[in-house]
Protein backbone atom coordinates (compact mmCIF):
# COMPACT_ATOMS: atom_id res chain seq x y z
CA UNK A 1 0.00 0.00 0.00
CA UNK A 2 1.58 3.27 -0.81
CA UNK A 3 2.41 5.67 2.31
CA UNK A 4 1.46 8.41 3.66
CA UNK A 5 4.33 10.98 4.47
CA UNK A 6 4.14 13.83 6.32
CA UNK A 7 7.09 16.41 6.64
CA UNK A 8 6.80 19.21 9.33
CA UNK A 9 9.36 21.73 7.85
CA UNK A 10 10.46 25.43 9.30
CA UNK A 11 11.95 28.51 7.40
CA UNK A 12 14.68 29.91 9.26
CA UNK A 13 17.17 33.12 9.03
CA UNK A 14 19.65 32.23 6.31
CA UNK A 15 22.91 32.53 8.70
CA UNK A 16 25.03 33.14 5.33
CA UNK A 17 23.22 35.93 4.71
CA UNK A 18 24.93 39.22 3.99
CA UNK A 19 21.91 41.41 3.66
CA UNK A 20 20.95 44.33 6.38
CA UNK A 21 18.01 44.09 7.80
CA UNK A 22 15.42 41.16 7.63
CA UNK A 23 17.53 37.85 7.17
CA UNK A 24 16.72 35.78 4.14
CA UNK A 25 14.81 32.69 4.78
CA UNK A 26 15.73 29.32 3.85
CA UNK A 27 14.56 25.91 4.19
CA UNK A 28 15.42 24.30 7.66
CA UNK A 29 18.92 22.46 6.13
CA UNK A 30 17.87 18.70 8.31
CA UNK A 31 13.93 19.51 7.39
CA UNK A 32 15.57 20.01 3.96
CA UNK A 33 16.88 16.31 3.88
CA UNK A 34 13.62 14.94 5.26
CA UNK A 35 11.50 16.35 2.71
CA UNK A 36 14.14 15.18 -0.02
CA UNK A 37 13.71 11.57 1.29
CA UNK A 38 9.97 11.45 0.86
CA UNK A 39 10.44 13.19 -2.79
CA UNK A 40 12.71 9.96 -3.48
CA UNK A 41 9.95 7.87 -1.76
CA UNK A 42 7.52 9.31 -3.99
CA UNK A 43 9.40 9.43 -7.37
CA UNK A 44 9.73 5.86 -6.94
CA UNK A 45 5.98 5.15 -6.31
CA UNK A 46 3.57 7.53 -7.47
CA UNK A 47 1.07 6.79 -5.36
CA UNK A 48 3.11 7.76 -2.43
CA UNK A 49 1.57 11.09 -1.50
CA UNK A 50 3.78 13.93 0.91
CA UNK A 51 2.49 16.87 2.59
CA UNK A 52 4.81 19.34 4.05
CA UNK A 53 3.64 21.59 7.23
CA UNK A 54 4.92 24.07 8.62
CA UNK A 55 3.88 26.69 11.66
CA UNK A 56 5.15 30.35 10.97
CA UNK A 57 4.05 33.26 9.90
CA UNK A 58 2.23 34.34 6.35
CA UNK A 59 5.47 35.79 4.41
CA UNK A 60 6.76 31.77 4.27
CA UNK A 61 3.80 31.34 2.27
CA UNK A 62 5.88 31.67 -0.80
CA UNK A 63 8.25 29.04 -0.03
CA UNK A 64 5.27 26.63 0.90
CA UNK A 65 4.58 27.54 -2.64
CA UNK A 66 8.02 26.27 -4.08
CA UNK A 67 7.54 23.45 -2.14
CA UNK A 68 4.57 22.42 -4.21
CA UNK A 69 6.35 23.04 -7.18
CA UNK A 70 8.47 20.46 -6.17
CA UNK A 71 6.08 17.93 -6.54
CA UNK A 72 4.77 18.16 -2.75
CA UNK A 73 1.48 17.15 -2.89
CA UNK A 74 -0.17 19.25 0.15
CA UNK A 75 1.19 22.08 1.75
CA UNK A 76 -0.15 23.63 5.28
CA UNK A 77 0.85 26.79 6.79
CA UNK A 78 -0.60 26.94 10.61
CA UNK A 79 -0.78 30.75 11.27
CA UNK A 80 -2.42 33.70 13.27
CA UNK A 81 -1.24 36.67 15.27
CA UNK A 82 -2.03 34.45 18.62
CA UNK A 83 0.75 32.02 17.49
CA UNK A 84 3.39 34.74 17.82
CA UNK A 85 5.46 33.81 20.84
CA UNK A 86 4.96 30.16 20.88
CA UNK A 87 7.45 28.16 22.62
CA UNK A 88 8.49 24.88 21.18
CA UNK A 89 5.88 23.05 23.84
CA UNK A 90 3.22 25.13 21.78
CA UNK A 91 4.58 24.44 18.70
CA UNK A 92 4.68 20.76 19.50
CA UNK A 93 1.04 20.50 20.63
CA UNK A 94 -0.54 22.60 17.71
CA UNK A 95 1.63 20.57 14.93
CA UNK A 96 0.66 17.48 17.11
CA UNK A 97 -3.04 17.75 16.77
CA UNK A 98 -3.08 19.04 13.14
CA UNK A 99 -0.96 15.53 12.16
CA UNK A 100 -3.12 13.54 14.61
CA UNK A 101 -6.14 14.87 11.96
CA UNK A 102 -4.26 13.04 8.83
CA UNK A 103 -3.74 9.89 9.87
CA UNK A 104 0.03 9.09 8.35
CA UNK A 105 2.47 6.20 8.02
CA UNK A 106 5.51 8.31 8.82
CA UNK A 107 6.37 11.68 9.87
CA UNK A 108 9.80 12.98 8.46
CA UNK A 109 11.66 15.93 10.55
CA UNK A 110 14.44 17.61 10.76
CA UNK A 111 16.75 16.68 13.45
CA UNK A 112 18.01 20.04 14.54
CA UNK A 113 16.66 24.20 13.41
CA UNK A 114 19.33 26.67 12.25
CA UNK A 115 17.63 29.20 14.61
CA UNK A 116 16.49 27.95 17.77
CA UNK A 117 18.40 24.36 17.65
CA UNK A 118 16.06 22.78 20.73
CA UNK A 119 15.25 19.71 18.90
CA UNK A 120 12.40 18.77 20.98
CA UNK A 121 9.48 20.06 18.94
CA UNK A 122 10.16 16.14 16.65
CA UNK A 123 9.74 14.29 20.07
CA UNK A 124 7.18 15.91 21.52
CA UNK A 125 5.07 15.12 18.65
CA UNK A 126 6.01 11.22 18.81
CA UNK A 127 5.31 11.91 22.64
CA UNK A 128 2.03 13.41 21.36
CA UNK A 129 1.07 10.97 19.04
CA UNK A 130 2.43 7.86 20.84
CA UNK A 131 5.18 6.70 18.29
CA UNK A 132 8.83 6.52 18.75
CA UNK A 133 11.30 8.88 17.21
CA UNK A 134 15.16 8.45 16.43
CA UNK A 135 17.37 11.52 15.71
CA UNK A 136 19.78 11.92 13.94
CA UNK A 137 18.81 9.41 10.65
CA UNK A 138 21.21 9.82 8.09
CA UNK A 139 20.27 6.88 5.82
CA UNK A 140 16.37 5.21 5.31
CA UNK A 141 16.50 2.06 3.58
CA UNK A 142 14.30 2.45 0.64
CA UNK A 143 13.64 -1.29 0.24
CA UNK A 144 12.60 -1.69 3.95
CA UNK A 145 10.98 1.31 4.62
CA UNK A 146 6.94 0.51 4.28
CA UNK A 147 3.92 1.24 6.83
CA UNK A 148 4.83 -1.23 8.98
CA UNK A 149 8.70 -0.87 10.09
CA UNK A 150 11.81 1.73 9.14
CA UNK A 151 15.35 0.23 9.07
CA UNK A 152 17.91 3.16 8.71
CA UNK A 153 21.31 4.48 10.17
CA UNK A 154 21.71 7.22 13.02
CA UNK A 155 24.37 8.54 14.30
CA UNK A 156 25.44 9.43 18.00
CA UNK A 157 27.83 10.14 19.80
CA UNK A 158 29.48 6.86 19.32
CA UNK A 159 29.14 5.82 15.37
CA UNK A 160 26.31 4.82 13.30
CA UNK A 161 24.06 2.33 14.39
CA UNK A 162 21.46 0.52 12.00
CA UNK A 163 18.05 0.72 13.37
CA UNK A 164 14.21 -1.10 12.88
CA UNK A 165 11.30 0.97 14.40
CA UNK A 166 7.52 0.17 13.91
CA UNK A 167 5.73 2.50 12.13
CA UNK A 168 4.12 4.94 12.11
CA UNK A 169 6.93 6.50 13.83
CA UNK A 170 8.88 9.94 13.77
CA UNK A 171 12.21 10.02 11.92
CA UNK A 172 14.73 13.26 12.49
CA UNK A 173 17.16 13.38 9.68
CA UNK A 174 20.69 15.64 9.63
CA UNK A 175 22.10 17.32 6.76
CA UNK A 176 24.76 14.22 6.92
CA UNK A 177 22.40 11.97 5.04
CA UNK A 178 23.14 14.55 2.26
CA UNK A 179 19.73 14.11 0.98
CA UNK A 180 19.20 16.48 -1.77
CA UNK A 181 16.18 18.16 -2.89
CA UNK A 182 15.05 17.85 -6.46
CA UNK A 183 14.87 21.04 -8.96
CA UNK A 184 11.70 22.06 -10.87
CA UNK A 185 10.47 20.83 -13.78
CA UNK A 186 10.21 23.72 -16.02
CA UNK A 187 6.56 23.19 -16.38
CA UNK A 188 6.32 23.37 -12.37
CA UNK A 189 8.45 26.49 -12.26
CA UNK A 190 5.80 28.34 -14.08
CA UNK A 191 2.72 26.80 -12.64
CA UNK A 192 0.72 28.95 -10.57
CA UNK A 193 -0.08 27.55 -7.12
CA UNK A 194 -1.06 30.61 -5.13
CA UNK A 195 -4.18 29.31 -4.37
CA UNK A 196 -3.12 25.78 -3.23
CA UNK A 197 -1.51 25.81 0.15
CA UNK A 198 -3.94 25.51 2.92
CA UNK A 199 -3.56 27.87 5.37
CA UNK A 200 -5.42 27.26 9.21
CA UNK A 201 -5.83 28.69 12.43
CA UNK A 202 -4.86 27.33 15.76
CA UNK A 203 -8.81 28.50 16.04
CA UNK A 204 -9.15 25.54 12.83
CA UNK A 205 -7.56 23.21 14.87
CA UNK A 206 -10.00 23.72 17.94
CA UNK A 207 -7.25 25.91 20.35
CA UNK A 208 -8.66 28.80 22.11
CA UNK A 209 -7.00 31.86 22.47
CA UNK A 210 -5.29 31.11 25.71
CA UNK A 211 -4.31 27.91 24.67
CA UNK A 212 -1.83 29.02 22.17
CA UNK A 213 0.90 31.58 21.85
CA UNK A 214 2.97 33.55 24.70
CA UNK A 215 -0.17 32.56 27.14
CA UNK A 216 0.18 29.08 26.86
CA UNK A 217 3.99 28.80 26.69
CA UNK A 218 6.10 27.56 29.23
CA UNK A 219 9.23 28.91 28.86
CA UNK A 220 9.79 32.54 27.87
CA UNK A 221 13.09 34.13 26.07
CA UNK A 222 14.16 36.92 28.25
CA UNK A 223 16.75 38.14 26.33
CA UNK A 224 19.80 37.36 23.97
CA UNK A 225 23.25 38.81 23.43
CA UNK A 226 25.56 38.10 20.61
CA UNK A 227 28.41 35.55 21.52
CA UNK A 228 31.58 37.47 22.27
CA UNK A 229 35.35 35.61 22.29
CA UNK A 230 38.12 36.79 24.32
CA UNK A 231 40.31 37.72 20.71
CA UNK A 232 43.95 37.25 21.07
CA UNK A 233 47.43 38.83 19.70
CA UNK A 234 48.53 35.58 17.87
CA UNK A 235 52.18 34.93 16.66
CA UNK A 236 51.82 34.83 12.95
CA UNK A 237 54.86 32.60 11.24
CA UNK A 238 54.96 30.90 7.41
CA UNK A 239 55.10 27.21 6.76
CA UNK A 240 58.82 27.51 5.95
CA UNK A 241 61.33 25.80 8.12
CA UNK A 242 61.45 28.57 10.68
CA UNK A 243 57.72 28.47 10.90
CA UNK A 244 57.65 24.84 11.26
CA UNK A 245 60.07 24.67 13.83
CA UNK A 246 58.26 27.80 16.18
CA UNK A 247 55.35 25.48 15.68
CA UNK A 248 57.31 22.18 17.35
CA UNK A 249 58.35 24.98 20.11
CA UNK A 250 54.87 26.06 20.46
CA UNK A 251 53.64 22.14 20.90
CA UNK A 252 56.83 21.58 23.13
CA UNK A 253 55.91 24.09 25.46
CA UNK A 254 52.24 23.01 26.12
CA UNK A 255 53.91 19.52 27.10
CA UNK A 256 52.41 17.62 23.78
CA UNK A 257 55.38 17.60 21.94
CA UNK A 258 58.37 16.13 23.23
CA UNK B 1 15.01 21.69 51.07
CA UNK B 2 14.61 21.85 47.01
CA UNK B 3 14.92 18.41 45.13
CA UNK B 4 16.83 17.98 42.40
CA UNK B 5 16.62 14.36 40.27
CA UNK B 6 19.73 14.35 37.43
CA UNK B 7 19.75 11.08 35.06
CA UNK B 8 22.47 9.51 34.63
CA UNK B 9 24.54 10.31 31.30
CA UNK B 10 24.84 6.97 29.95
CA UNK B 11 27.45 7.57 27.23
CA UNK B 12 29.92 9.23 30.35
CA UNK B 13 28.59 7.75 33.54
CA UNK B 14 31.38 9.95 35.61
CA UNK B 15 30.10 12.83 34.02
CA UNK B 16 26.61 12.58 35.69
CA UNK B 17 28.07 14.55 38.86
CA UNK B 18 29.12 17.32 36.98
CA UNK B 19 25.20 18.02 36.82
CA UNK B 20 25.40 18.80 40.61
CA UNK B 21 27.10 22.04 39.37
CA UNK B 22 23.78 23.03 37.50
CA UNK B 23 21.89 22.71 40.73
CA UNK B 24 24.09 24.25 43.27
CA UNK B 25 24.01 27.33 40.93
CA UNK B 26 20.19 27.12 41.13
CA UNK B 27 20.22 26.66 44.86
CA UNK B 28 23.49 26.98 46.62
CA UNK B 29 25.78 24.48 48.20
CA UNK B 30 23.14 23.22 50.98
CA UNK B 31 20.21 24.18 49.45
CA UNK B 32 18.83 20.97 47.95
CA UNK B 33 19.21 17.03 48.14
CA UNK B 34 19.96 15.44 45.16
CA UNK B 35 18.78 12.07 43.42
CA UNK B 36 20.43 10.18 40.67
CA UNK B 37 18.71 7.83 38.14
CA UNK B 38 20.70 4.98 36.96
CA UNK B 39 19.84 2.10 34.52
CA UNK B 40 22.22 -0.72 34.05
CA UNK B 41 24.65 1.26 35.81
CA UNK B 42 26.31 0.26 39.59
CA UNK B 43 25.51 2.15 42.25
CA UNK B 44 29.26 2.64 43.74
CA UNK B 45 30.15 5.34 41.56
CA UNK B 46 27.59 7.66 42.98
CA UNK B 47 27.81 7.16 46.71
CA UNK B 48 29.04 9.23 48.87
CA UNK B 49 27.95 12.11 45.57
CA UNK B 50 24.21 11.91 45.54
CA UNK B 51 21.78 11.97 48.84
CA UNK B 52 19.48 9.55 47.17
CA UNK B 53 20.44 7.05 44.27
CA UNK B 54 17.85 5.51 42.44
CA UNK B 55 18.59 1.94 40.74
CA UNK B 56 16.30 0.74 37.96
CA UNK B 57 16.24 -2.77 38.70
CA UNK B 58 18.36 -5.01 36.14
CA UNK B 59 16.56 -6.09 32.59
CA UNK B 60 13.47 -3.94 34.00
CA UNK B 61 14.16 -1.41 30.87
CA UNK B 62 16.54 -1.03 28.19
CA UNK B 63 18.83 1.96 28.62
CA UNK B 64 18.39 2.49 25.09
CA UNK B 65 14.68 2.71 25.57
CA UNK B 66 13.88 6.61 25.72
CA UNK B 67 9.88 5.88 26.45
CA UNK B 68 10.27 3.65 29.37
CA UNK B 69 13.06 5.74 30.72
CA UNK B 70 10.53 8.72 30.28
CA UNK B 71 7.94 6.88 31.84
CA UNK B 72 9.93 6.01 35.20
CA UNK B 73 11.13 9.45 35.30
CA UNK B 74 7.41 10.56 35.37
CA UNK B 75 6.57 7.91 38.10
CA UNK B 76 9.62 9.49 39.84
CA UNK B 77 8.88 12.92 39.79
CA UNK B 78 4.92 11.65 41.06
CA UNK B 79 6.77 10.28 44.10
CA UNK B 80 9.68 12.87 44.71
CA UNK B 81 7.79 16.68 43.58
CA UNK B 82 11.28 17.13 41.86
CA UNK B 83 11.59 21.09 42.44
CA UNK B 84 14.50 20.32 39.07
CA UNK B 85 14.78 17.76 36.33
CA UNK B 86 18.07 17.79 35.09
CA UNK B 87 19.26 14.99 32.13
CA UNK B 88 22.53 15.09 30.38
CA UNK B 89 22.69 16.64 26.64
CA UNK B 90 23.81 12.94 25.14
CA UNK B 91 21.32 11.88 22.48
CA UNK B 92 19.39 10.07 24.98
CA UNK B 93 19.13 12.61 27.40
CA UNK B 94 17.61 14.81 24.37
CA UNK B 95 14.99 11.77 23.35
CA UNK B 96 13.86 11.54 27.15
CA UNK B 97 14.01 15.08 28.36
CA UNK B 98 11.73 16.69 25.66
CA UNK B 99 9.11 13.16 25.82
CA UNK B 100 9.84 13.90 29.76
CA UNK B 101 8.49 17.76 29.83
CA UNK B 102 5.63 16.71 27.58
CA UNK B 103 4.02 14.66 30.10
CA UNK B 104 4.54 16.78 33.44
CA UNK B 105 3.45 19.75 30.83
CA UNK B 106 6.40 21.81 32.26
CA UNK B 107 8.90 23.63 30.31
CA UNK B 108 12.19 22.83 28.74
CA UNK B 109 15.43 24.45 28.04
CA UNK B 110 18.12 22.80 26.02
CA UNK B 111 21.56 22.70 25.20
CA UNK B 112 21.97 24.76 28.49
CA UNK B 113 25.64 26.26 29.41
CA UNK B 114 25.04 28.56 32.31
CA UNK B 115 22.43 29.45 35.02
CA UNK B 116 22.30 31.94 37.30
CA UNK B 117 19.67 33.37 39.77
CA UNK B 118 18.65 37.04 39.74
CA UNK B 119 16.12 38.26 42.32
CA UNK B 120 15.14 35.12 43.12
CA UNK B 121 14.61 34.28 39.41
CA UNK B 122 16.62 31.07 37.74
CA UNK B 123 17.92 32.43 34.65
CA UNK B 124 19.34 29.85 31.97
CA UNK B 125 21.83 30.81 29.55
CA UNK B 126 22.09 28.57 26.14
CA UNK B 127 23.18 29.18 23.00
CA UNK B 128 21.03 29.42 19.98
CA UNK B 129 20.87 30.95 16.46
CA UNK B 130 23.58 29.13 14.61
CA UNK B 131 25.97 29.42 17.74
CA UNK B 132 26.00 32.93 17.32
CA UNK B 133 23.24 34.60 20.24
CA UNK B 134 23.07 33.40 23.85
CA UNK B 135 19.59 33.23 24.73
CA UNK B 136 18.50 34.19 28.47
CA UNK B 137 15.23 31.50 29.24
CA UNK B 138 12.81 31.67 32.01
CA UNK B 139 10.73 29.03 33.38
CA UNK B 140 7.02 29.82 33.64
CA UNK B 141 4.35 27.47 34.70
CA UNK B 142 4.07 25.81 38.05
CA UNK B 143 6.39 22.49 37.06
CA UNK B 144 9.66 21.36 37.38
CA UNK B 145 12.41 23.11 35.98
CA UNK B 146 13.25 20.58 33.45
CA UNK B 147 16.50 21.34 31.57
CA UNK B 148 19.10 19.15 29.06
CA UNK B 149 23.02 20.15 29.84
CA UNK B 150 25.58 20.64 27.27
CA UNK B 151 28.57 18.14 28.05
CA UNK B 152 31.44 19.94 29.70
CA UNK B 153 29.63 22.76 30.00
CA UNK B 154 29.65 22.35 33.97
CA UNK B 155 31.99 20.88 36.05
CA UNK B 156 31.53 19.85 40.19
CA UNK B 157 34.52 19.59 42.19
CA UNK B 158 35.31 16.28 44.30
CA UNK B 159 34.04 17.94 47.45
CA UNK B 160 32.83 16.36 50.84
CA UNK B 161 30.80 13.16 50.65
CA UNK B 162 27.17 13.14 51.73
CA UNK B 163 25.07 10.48 53.31
CA UNK B 164 23.93 8.21 50.20
CA UNK B 165 20.64 5.99 50.20
CA UNK B 166 20.04 3.58 47.83
CA UNK B 167 16.92 2.63 46.39
CA UNK B 168 15.47 0.28 43.80
CA UNK B 169 12.74 1.07 41.18
CA UNK B 170 11.10 -2.31 40.20
CA UNK B 171 7.40 -1.11 39.31
CA UNK B 172 6.38 -2.67 36.20
CA UNK B 173 6.87 -0.35 32.68
CA UNK B 174 4.21 -0.13 30.98
CA UNK B 175 5.09 2.25 27.37
CA UNK B 176 8.12 0.58 25.63
CA UNK B 177 9.81 1.72 22.48
CA UNK B 178 9.86 -0.22 19.50
CA UNK B 179 13.11 0.02 18.33
CA UNK B 180 15.98 -3.27 17.52
CA UNK B 181 19.51 -1.93 17.35
CA UNK B 182 20.40 -4.34 13.88
CA UNK B 183 23.80 -3.15 14.29
CA UNK B 184 27.05 -0.73 14.96
CA UNK B 185 30.00 0.01 12.96
CA UNK B 186 32.43 -1.15 15.61
CA UNK B 187 35.08 1.20 13.94
CA UNK B 188 33.57 4.22 14.89
CA UNK B 189 32.40 3.00 18.23
CA UNK B 190 36.52 1.90 18.81
CA UNK B 191 37.27 5.56 17.88
CA UNK B 192 38.45 8.03 20.88
CA UNK B 193 36.03 11.01 22.15
CA UNK B 194 37.31 13.94 21.14
CA UNK B 195 35.66 15.65 24.17
CA UNK B 196 38.24 13.52 26.05
CA UNK B 197 41.32 14.40 24.02
CA UNK B 198 43.92 17.12 25.49
CA UNK B 199 44.99 17.19 21.60
CA UNK B 200 42.45 17.96 18.92
CA UNK B 201 43.97 17.66 15.37
CA UNK B 202 40.88 19.37 13.66
CA UNK B 203 40.06 19.81 9.78
CA UNK B 204 38.41 21.88 7.47
CA UNK B 205 37.65 23.00 3.89
CA UNK B 206 41.24 23.71 3.49
CA UNK B 207 42.13 20.37 4.61
CA UNK B 208 39.89 18.08 2.49
CA UNK B 209 42.15 17.11 0.31
CA UNK B 210 44.15 15.75 2.75
CA UNK B 211 42.27 14.50 5.64
CA UNK B 212 43.57 11.46 6.08
CA UNK B 213 46.52 12.82 6.86
CA UNK B 214 45.47 14.16 10.01
CA UNK B 215 45.52 10.57 11.73
CA UNK B 216 49.33 10.40 11.82
CA UNK B 217 49.57 13.51 12.84
CA UNK B 218 47.11 13.19 15.83
CA UNK B 219 48.73 9.93 16.95
CA UNK B 220 52.12 11.31 16.59
CA UNK B 221 51.03 14.25 19.00
CA UNK B 222 48.91 11.63 21.30
CA UNK B 223 45.59 13.43 20.47
CA UNK B 224 42.58 12.65 17.88
CA UNK B 225 41.41 14.01 14.70
CA UNK B 226 38.56 16.36 14.80
CA UNK B 227 36.30 18.33 11.69
CA UNK B 228 34.34 21.26 10.92
CA UNK B 229 30.86 20.60 9.71
CA UNK B 230 31.64 21.49 5.85
CA UNK B 231 33.71 18.34 6.15
CA UNK B 232 30.60 16.25 7.68
CA UNK B 233 28.41 17.86 5.11
CA UNK B 234 30.60 17.06 2.46
CA UNK B 235 30.83 13.74 3.40
CA UNK B 236 34.75 13.80 4.31
CA UNK B 237 34.26 13.06 8.07
CA UNK B 238 31.63 11.93 10.48
CA UNK B 239 29.42 13.69 12.93
CA UNK B 240 31.00 12.22 15.94
CA UNK B 241 34.10 14.34 15.79
CA UNK B 242 32.16 17.39 14.60
CA UNK B 243 33.10 20.47 16.84
CA UNK B 244 30.61 23.36 16.91
CA UNK B 245 27.31 24.61 17.46
CA UNK B 246 25.93 21.09 15.52
CA UNK B 247 28.75 19.19 17.21
CA UNK B 248 30.37 18.68 20.33
CA UNK B 249 32.15 21.18 22.72
CA UNK B 250 35.69 20.44 23.38
CA UNK B 251 38.15 21.65 25.82
CA UNK B 252 41.81 20.58 24.70
CA UNK B 253 44.68 21.97 25.52
CA UNK B 254 46.06 22.39 21.88
CA UNK B 255 43.72 22.78 19.10
CA UNK B 256 45.57 22.46 15.84
CA UNK B 257 42.94 24.11 13.47
CA UNK B 258 43.79 23.45 9.92
CA UNK B 259 42.13 24.71 7.07
CA UNK B 260 39.31 25.44 9.43
CA UNK B 261 37.94 29.15 8.72
CA UNK B 262 35.85 29.67 11.82
CA UNK B 263 32.11 30.52 11.71
CA UNK B 264 30.86 31.22 14.86
CA UNK B 265 28.77 27.99 14.67
CA UNK B 266 32.58 26.42 14.74
CA UNK B 267 34.13 28.50 17.49
CA UNK B 268 31.01 27.66 19.47
CA UNK B 269 32.40 24.56 20.41
CA UNK B 270 35.70 25.29 21.19
CA UNK B 271 35.28 27.85 24.09
CA UNK B 272 36.76 25.51 26.58
CA UNK B 273 40.22 25.36 24.36
CA UNK B 274 43.00 26.53 25.86
CA UNK B 275 45.74 27.11 23.00
CA UNK B 276 44.74 27.47 19.28
CA UNK B 277 47.50 27.51 15.91
CA UNK B 278 45.64 27.86 13.28
CA UNK B 279 47.22 27.10 9.91
CA UNK B 280 44.82 28.99 7.10
CA UNK B 281 45.96 30.78 4.07
CA UNK B 282 43.79 33.95 5.16
CA UNK B 283 45.28 35.86 7.81
CA UNK B 284 41.28 37.44 7.74
CA UNK B 285 39.42 33.98 8.79
CA UNK B 286 38.12 34.68 11.83
CA UNK B 287 39.58 31.91 13.53
CA UNK B 288 42.98 33.90 13.85
CA UNK B 289 41.57 35.90 15.94
CA UNK B 290 41.30 33.71 18.37
CA UNK B 291 44.59 31.60 18.23
CA UNK B 292 47.55 31.57 20.05
CA UNK B 293 49.65 31.33 17.10
CA UNK B 294 48.73 31.69 12.85
CA UNK B 295 50.82 29.36 10.42
CA UNK B 296 50.21 31.31 7.10
CA UNK B 297 49.94 28.77 4.57
CA UNK B 298 48.89 25.67 2.51
CA UNK B 299 47.13 23.40 5.36
CA UNK B 300 47.97 19.73 3.81
CA UNK B 301 51.89 21.30 3.32
CA UNK B 302 51.99 21.96 6.53
CA UNK B 303 50.71 19.11 7.61
CA UNK B 304 53.42 17.16 5.38
CA UNK B 305 55.97 19.18 6.79
CA UNK B 306 55.40 18.97 10.60
CA UNK B 307 55.30 15.52 10.16
CA UNK B 308 59.12 15.46 8.21
CA UNK B 309 59.96 18.07 11.08
CA UNK B 310 58.43 15.48 14.30
CA UNK B 311 60.06 12.25 12.53
CA UNK B 312 63.45 14.02 12.45
CA UNK B 313 63.20 15.13 15.98
CA UNK B 314 65.71 12.72 18.15
CA UNK B 315 63.07 12.93 20.23
CA UNK B 316 59.83 12.44 18.62
CA UNK B 317 56.78 11.20 20.50
CA UNK B 318 55.88 8.09 21.53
Amino acid sequence: MPMKLICTVKFVPDPDSLTAGPNRLILNPDDACALAFALAVKSGDPGVTVEAVTLGPLSVRPHMEDLLRLAVDRGTLIWDPGLEDSDAFVTSKVLSRYIAGRPCDCVLTGSYSLDGGSAQVPVQIAESLGLDQMPGVIRIDPDRFDPTRAVFQAVDETGVTTWEMAMPGVLSLTRESGYKLPYPALTDLRRDVSEDVNILTSRDLGFSADQVGRASSLTRVAGSSPVTYGEKDPKIVGTDDDGITQVVDFLKKKGVCR
Amino acid sequence: MKQTCIFQDTETPEKTTDLLAAAVRMYGRDGFESHVVLVNASPETFTGRFHHVIQVAEGLVADNDPRAITEILETLHQTHRFDSILIPGTTLGKMIAPRLAWRLKTGLATGVTDITVRDGRIEITRPAGSGTILETILPEGPGPVMMTIRTHAFEHPPEETVPTRISQYSRPVTTRSTLTRLGVEQNIIESRDIRDSEVLVAGGGGAARCFPALKPLADALNGAVAASRKLVDQGIARRHIQVGQSGKTVSPKVYLALGIHGSMQHLAGLRGAVSIIAVNTSLHAPICRLSDMVVQGDACEFIEKLMDKMMCNPHKNT
